[in-house]
C-alpha cells in the first residue's frame, strides 16, 4: 500500500480533515500505515536538491567527528550517555545518510529517522555551541522534520497539530468568535474586582498588540483574564485581533513550513490591520519563536522582522517593572527558595537572559531566588521541547528526557519553579506527576496579580 | 422558580447525595435538568490524551469514547431517569471549574448545581474540611446561584419549610437576600435571617467582654431589621437572629435549629486562596458541615 | 626526485590548494540564502559582522569558549596539535627560506628550538587524539577510516621531518617523504575533511551572523556562539 488512509503525503487542510485524523484513536492506524508508506525517493531527493545548500551541506562534510557536541545534549546525558545519543552521531546517521545515499532510502531508515529526529532531539539547539565548527545539529534537525514531514513520516499529533493551523490558523479548534467570546467572558468574570477592566478588541493603533497560545483560550481562560489585568494595571493602550491572535505554531515542530507561513502571516495581517506600536506575545517559547524569530523568514520578510516590533512577555514585564508602571508591593514577594526556567526558544534563541532576571529582582525577596546550573543559555531544555510533549508514540523517551531538569531543579533546593514558557510549564508538571520531587510551578502573571500594589483609582469600591 | 438546572457530576458516589436533590428537584418543579460531565482533565501540551477522571487513567478522547462516557452516565442515573424527566447529557474535557462555568455561560441555568469532590482517599480527608477549589472557582463566578451538597444528611430535598438565610450586610448578601426571600414567598416557606457575630478575636484581635459581645448582637439585630424588614413583610412567616461564636459554626447549629432545608449565603469573596491555604471562606465551610443544601449567590 | 617534488609537484600541489580553497569558499558564501537559512544577511551587515568575529575569535583562544572550559582535555589536546600545524609549516626556518625562494615571500621565523617544541608537541597532541578517537565511545561511533586517515595525514610531515631533523637513517630520504607528505596534505585540503582549515572560518561566520543578526546578538547578548 503506497498511502494510508491516515499516514500519508497529503496535508490536511480542513476541520473534517483534523476530525477525521483524530478518529483513529492515539494514531493507532496511522502508525501501522506507516510502517508501509513509501517514500518518494525523488521527491526527496529534488527537495533536498533545492533546499540543502552550503550551511547543511558544509556543516555535514565538516563535522571532524570530534564528539564535542556529546556533552552538550541532555539526551545524551540521561540515556546513559549512550553513543547513539550524540548529537553528530544523530544527524549524521539520518540526514547524512539520506543525502549519502541521494535520496534512495527506504520506509524503515524514514522510521528510524522520525524516531531520531522527534524523539531524541528536541531541537533545543544547545549543542550548537559547543562545536568548534559552529554546527548546529538542531538546526540540521528542523530541516530533516521538514523533509519526513513532506513524506508522511511525522508522529500522529504533529499532523493534527499543522492540520489545526491549516484548519483554524490555531494550534487547537479554537475559532476567531470563540477567541473573542472568551476573552469577553474572562474579563466580564473579574471585572468587579477591577472596575474599568475590558478587552479592546481590534483597537486601530494600540501601544501594544497582544497574541496568545490556543490553549489559554480552550483550557485556561484565567491566563487571558490575568493578561488583560496586567496591561490594566500598568496603564497600557492595548488590543487584540480577531483575527490572527494565535502566536504558536505547531507546525514549526511539525516541519510543515507551508502552514508555518500561513499561521505566521495571519498574524502579521492582524499587525498590518490594526498597526499597533508593538506586537506583545504571551508566556510561551515556541511562540515567540514562530513569529518573532523565524516566522518573518516563512512570510519572505527581507529585513527579518515582524512587520511590527514585536516582543515577549518576559520583556514587556520587565519594561513594565523597571519603568514603574507596574509596582511590587515589598511585603508580598517570594519568600521561599525559587528557581527559573530558561526557555530555550527565547533565551538561547534570542538573548532575553536580562529580562527575567529583572523580573526576578522584583518579585523574589533578595536571597531567595536560585539560579539553575548551568542556566541563561546555557541552559537545558526542559525535557519536552520541540513537540516532544506533545506526542504519544514516545511518551517513555519523553519520560527520560525530563529527568536532567528533575536534577537541576533538585539541585537548587527550590520548591517553586517559575517557567514563562507554556512548554516548559507542561513539562515541569509533567516532571512533578512522574517523578514527584514535591515541587510547584507557575507562569509569571498569577504570581505578579498576587503582588501588585493597585493604584487607588483601580481598586474596586467596597 | 427553577426551570432550567445545570447538574454538574463526577458520576460517582462521591455524586450521589447531590444527584438525588437534583433529580429531586427538578422532578418536583418540572425543570429541564442538564447532567453534565467533565471526563478528563487534558494533559501533555497539546496531545490529545487526557487523564480520566474516574479511572485516572489516560485516554485518547474522540467521539467513541465521549459516546461511551454519555451512556456510562445514561446507565448510573438509570433509576432516576425512568419517570419521562426532561433531560440531557453532555460531557466535555477540561479543568472541572472551567468548563461548568462555560457550560453555564452557554446554557444559562436558573442554578447550578455541584456533586461532591472526587478527591482521592489521602485528599479526601483534606476536602473534608475545605471544600474542593471547583467548588470556589464555580461558586465565584457563577452566573446564577450555585447549589451544593456535601452530606448525606443534606441530601433530602422534600417539600421546603424552612430557609436560613446567613448574612454578613454586605452588598452581595443583600443581592443573596433577594433571592432568598423570593424563593421561600416563591415556595411558601418561612425565612430566617440570620448572622453569626464573629467573636473569634481573628478581626478584632482581642477577647470582647460579654457587655460588648451583646452591645454588638442588639445592633446586629436593628441592622437586619432596617435592611431586610421591609421585604420580610410580603412573607407569611419569617424571623431574625443573631448568635455569636464562629460565624460557620453557629450557622449550621442554627440551621440544625431550625430545621432548615436549605440555606443561603453570599458568595463574595474576591479571590480563589492559594493551593497551600487550606481553610475556605465561611460559604465553603458551611457546605461541607450543613446537614442541608448550601446555595451561594454571588452576584 | 628532490627537484621534482619541490619544482612541478610543488607548484601543482600549492595551486590546487589554492584554487581550491578559493573556490570553495566563494562558493560557500554565494550558496548561502537569507531564506533558506533564515537569516538576513544583508539587512543586517553591521550586527552580523559583529557576530561572525566574535564567533571566530572566541573560539581561536584557548579556552576562550564555555565549550572549551567545559572540556579541558580535548582543548589542550587540539590547541596543542593545530598550533604545530599551523606555526611549523608557515614559519620554520627551512620553510620560510623555501617559500622565499620560490614565492618571493619573507615571512616571520621561528627559531629551531621553537619548531622543535612545536613539532614534538604537535605530534604528542596528534597522538592524543587518535587514542582519544579510540577510547572514547561517543567518539568512537563517529569515527571512520577516512578519519584516522586524515589524522595520520597530518601527523606524517611531522613525523618524516623531524626523522630528517634528527638525521634518522637517510636524511635524502626522509626529506623527500617530508616534501610528499607536505604536498599529499595540500592537495587533500580542499577535497576533504581538512576543508575545515578554511571551512571553519566560514562555518563559524555563518553561525556568529545567526546569532548576531536573528537569536540575540541584536538584543544585545553578547557571548561566543
Amino acid at each position: 500500500m503506497p498511502e494510508g488512509i491516515y499516514c500519508n503525503k497529503q496535508t490536511v487542510d480542513t476541520p473534517e480533515g483534523v476530525n477525521k485524523l483524530l478518529s483513529d484513536t492515539s494514531g493507532n492506524t496511522y502508525y501501522q500505515e506507516m510502517e508501509v508508506l513509501d517514500v518518494d525517493t525523488d521527491l526527496l531527493w529534488k527537495t533536498i536538491q533545492n533546499t540543502c545548500k552550503s550551511r547543511i551541506r558544509t556543516w555535514l562534510e565538516i563535522c571532524a567527528h570530534c564528539g564535542m557536541c556529546a556533552d552538550s545534549c541532555f539526551l545524551y546525558e540521561v540515556n546513559g550517555k549512550n553513543p547513539k545519543q550524540v548529537p553528530a552521531y544523530k544527524i549524521q546517521s539520518t540526514l547524512g545518510e539520506i543525502i549519502k545515499r541521494k535520496g534512495k532510502v527506504d520506509n524503515a531508515l524514514m522510521r528510524h529517522a522520525m524516531r531520531v529526529a522527534w524523539a531524541e532531539c528536541s531541537c533545543c539547539n544547545r549543542c550548537g555551541m559547543y562545536c568548534p565548527h559552529g554546527i548546529d545539529t538542531g538546526i540540521m534537525f528542523g530541516y530533516l522534520r521538514g523533509l519526513l514531514y513532506n513524506q508522511g513520516f511525522v508522529p500522529w499529533e504533529l499532523k493534527i497539530g499543522a492540520g489545526m493551523h491549516r484548519a483554524y490558523r490555531a494550534q487547537m479548534d479554537v475559532t476567531d468568535e470563540d477567541f473573542v467570546d472568551t476573552f469577553e467572558w474572562m474579563v466580564e468574570e473579574y471585572e468587579d474586582d477591577y472596575p474599568g477592566l475590558t478587552v479592546p478588541v481590534d483597537k486601530q493603533g494600540a501601544d501594544i498588540m497582544y497574541t496568545v497560545n490556543a490553549r489559554e483560550v480552550k483550557h485556561y481562560p484565567e491566563d487571558l483574564a490575568e493578561a488583560a489585568i496586567l496591561f490594566h494595571l500598568a496603564g497600557e493602550s492595548w488590543t487584540v485581533p480577531s483575527k490572527g491572535w494565535e502566536q504558536t505554531s505547531l507546525a514549526m515542530f511539525a516541519g510543515d513550513w507551508a502552514a508555518c507561513k500561513m499561521q505566521v502571516e495571519s498574524v502579521y495581517e492582524a499587525m498590518e490591520r490594526l498597526t499597533p506600536k508593538r506586537m506583545v506575545g504571551t508566556e510561551c517559547g515556541h511562540a515567540h519563536r514562530a513569529t518573532v524569530i523565524e516566522g518573518p523568514y516563512w512570510a519572505g520578510r527581507k529585513d527579518g522582522q515582524p512587520p511590527a516590533p514585536s516582543i515577549h512577555y518576559v520583556e514587556w514585564l520587565a519594561e513594565a517593572l523597571n519603568t514603574g508602571r507596574l509596582r511590587v508591593d515589598p511585603s508580598k514577594r517570594i519568600k521561599e527558595l525559587v528557581t527559573l526556567q530558561d526557555s530555550c526558544n527565547y533565551i538561547r534563541n534570542h538573548g532575553l537572559k536580562r529580562a527575567t532576571r529583572d523580573i526576578m529582582s522584583h518579585i523574589v525577596e533578595p536571597g531567595f531566588f536560585i539560579e539553575m546550573a548551568p542556566n541563561k543559555e546555557h541552559n537545558y531544555c526542559c525535557g519536552g521541547g520541540g513537540g516532544f510533549n506533545g506526542i504519544g508514540k514516545f511518551r517513555k523517551e519523553r519520560n527520560i528526557a525530563l529527568i536532567k531538569k528533575r536534577d537541576q531543579i533538585l539541585e537548587t533546593g527550590a520548591k517553586l519553579v517559575i517557567a514563562p514558557c507554556h512548554n516548559c510549564w507542561d513539562a515541569i508538571r509533567d516532571l512533578e506527576e512522574e517523578y514527584e520531587i514535591g515541587i510547584r510551578w507557575s507562569f509569571l502573571k498569577p504570581l505578579l496579580i498576587k503582588m501588585l500594589v493597585i493604584p487607588d483609582h483601580l481598586k474596586p469600591e467596597e | 422558580m427553577f426551570k432550567k438546572i445545570l447538574f454538574a457530576t463526577s458520576a460517582t458516589p462521591a455524586s450521589d447525595h447531590a444527584a438525588r436533590v437534583a433529580f429531586n428537584m427538578s422532578g418536583e418543579y418540572n425543570a429541564q435538568l442538564n447532567i453534565f460531565h467533565v471526563l478528563g482533565v487534558p494533559s501533555r501540551g497539546f496531545s490529545q490524551v487526557v487523564v480520566d477522571v474516574k479511572t485516572k487513567e489516560k485516554v485518547g478522547v474522540d467521539e467513541e469514547y465521549l459516546f461511551g462516557v454519555t451512556e456510562e452516565i445514561k446507565a448510573y442515573y438509570a433509576k432516576y431517569l425512568e419517570n419521562g424527566l426532561d433531560y440531557t447529557i453532555d460531557v466535555a474535557v477540561g479543568f472541572p471549574a472551567r468548563e461548568i462555568l462555560r457550560q453555564a455561560k452557554m446554557t444559562q441555568p436558573d442554578l447550578i448545581l455541584l456533586g461532591g469532590s472526587t478527591g482521592d482517599e489521602e485528599e479526601s480527608v483534606y476536602k473534608k474540611v475545605s471544600a474542593s477549589s471547583t467548588l470556589q472557582r464555580v461558586a465565584k463566578s457563577a452566573p446564577c446561584p450555585v447549589m451544593a451538597v456535601n452530606r448525606p444528611a443534606a441530601s433530602f430535598w422534600g417539600g421546603m419549610s424552612n430557609i436560613l438565610f446567613g448574612t454578613d450586610f454586605s452588598k452581595t448578601s443583600d443581592k443573596a437576600f433577594d433571592f432568598a426571600a423570593r424563593l421561600a414567598k416563591a415556595m411558601d416557606c418561612e425565612l430566617h435571617v440570620f448572622h453569626a457575630l464573629d467573636i473569634t478575636g481573628l478581626q478584632s484581635g482581642r477577647l470582647l467582654d460579654q457587655d460588648e459581645i451583646e452591645q454588638q448582637i442588639r445592633e446586629s439585630l436593628r441592622k437586619i431589621r432596617a435592611r431586610y424588614q421591609p421585604r420580610l413583610k410580603e412573607l407569611k412567616s419569617y424571623s431574625m437572629d443573631v448568635w455569636e461564636g464562629i460565624p460557620f459554626i453557629e450557622i449550621v447549629k442554627y440551621a440544625r435549629d431550625k430545621h432548615a432545608d436549605l440555606i443561603v449565603m453570599a458568595h463574595h469573596s474576591r479571590r480563589i486562596p492559594d493551593e497551600q491555604g487550606r481553610l475556605g471562606g465561611n460559604v465553603e465551610q458551611v457546605i461541607v458541615r450543613a446537614g442541608c443544601p448550601v446555595l451561594s449567590v454571588n452576584k | 626526485m628532490h627537484d621534482l617534488l619541490t619544482g612541478t609537484f610543488f607548484w601543482i600541489a600549492l595551486g590546487i590548494c589554492l584554487t581550491g580553497m578559493l573556490v570553495r569558499f566563494v562558493l560557500y558564501f554565494k550558496g548561502l540564502s537569507w531564506q533558506l537559512d533564515r537569516v538576513a544577511y544583508r539587512a543586517h551587515p553591521k550586527a552580523g559582522l559583529k557576530g561572525a568575529v566574535r564567533s571566530i575569535y572566541k573560539w581561536l583562544i584557548p579556552f576562550g569558549t564555555r565549550g572549551w572550559q567545559t572540556q579541558p582535555f580535548i582543548t589542550l589536546a587540539f590547541f596543542g596539535f593545530h598550533l604545530g600545524a599551523v606555526f611549523v609549516p608557515l614559519f620554520l626556518m627551512g620553510h620560510v627560506f623555501f617559500v622565499e625562494e620560490k614565492l618571493g615571500i619573507s615571512l616571520f621565523t621561528l627559531s629551531a628550538a621553537a619548531g622543535d617544541v612545536l613539532s614534538w608537541t604537535a605530534l604528542a597532541a596528534g597522538s592524543l587524539l587518535l587514542i582519544r578517537r579510540l577510547v572514547l565511545p561517543e567518539v568512537r561511533i563517529l569515527t571512520t577510516w577516512k578519519d584516522i586517515m586524515i589524522l595520520g595525514l597530518s601527523m606524517a610531515p611531522f613525523a618524516t621531518g623531524l626523522l630528517a631533523r634528527y638525521q634518522v637513517g637517510d636524511y635524502g630520504f626522509w626529506l623527500n617523504m617530508h616534501i610528499l607528505c607536505g604536498e599529499v596534505l595540500l592537495v587533500a585540503i580542499p577535497f576533504t575533511k581538512l576543508s575545515h582549515v578554511f571551512l571553519f572560518f566560514a562555518s563559524r561566520a555563518q553561525l556568529g551572523m545567526d546569532f548576531g543578526i536573528k537569536r540575540g546578538g541584536m538584543k544585545g547578548t553578547k557571548m561566543a556562539w
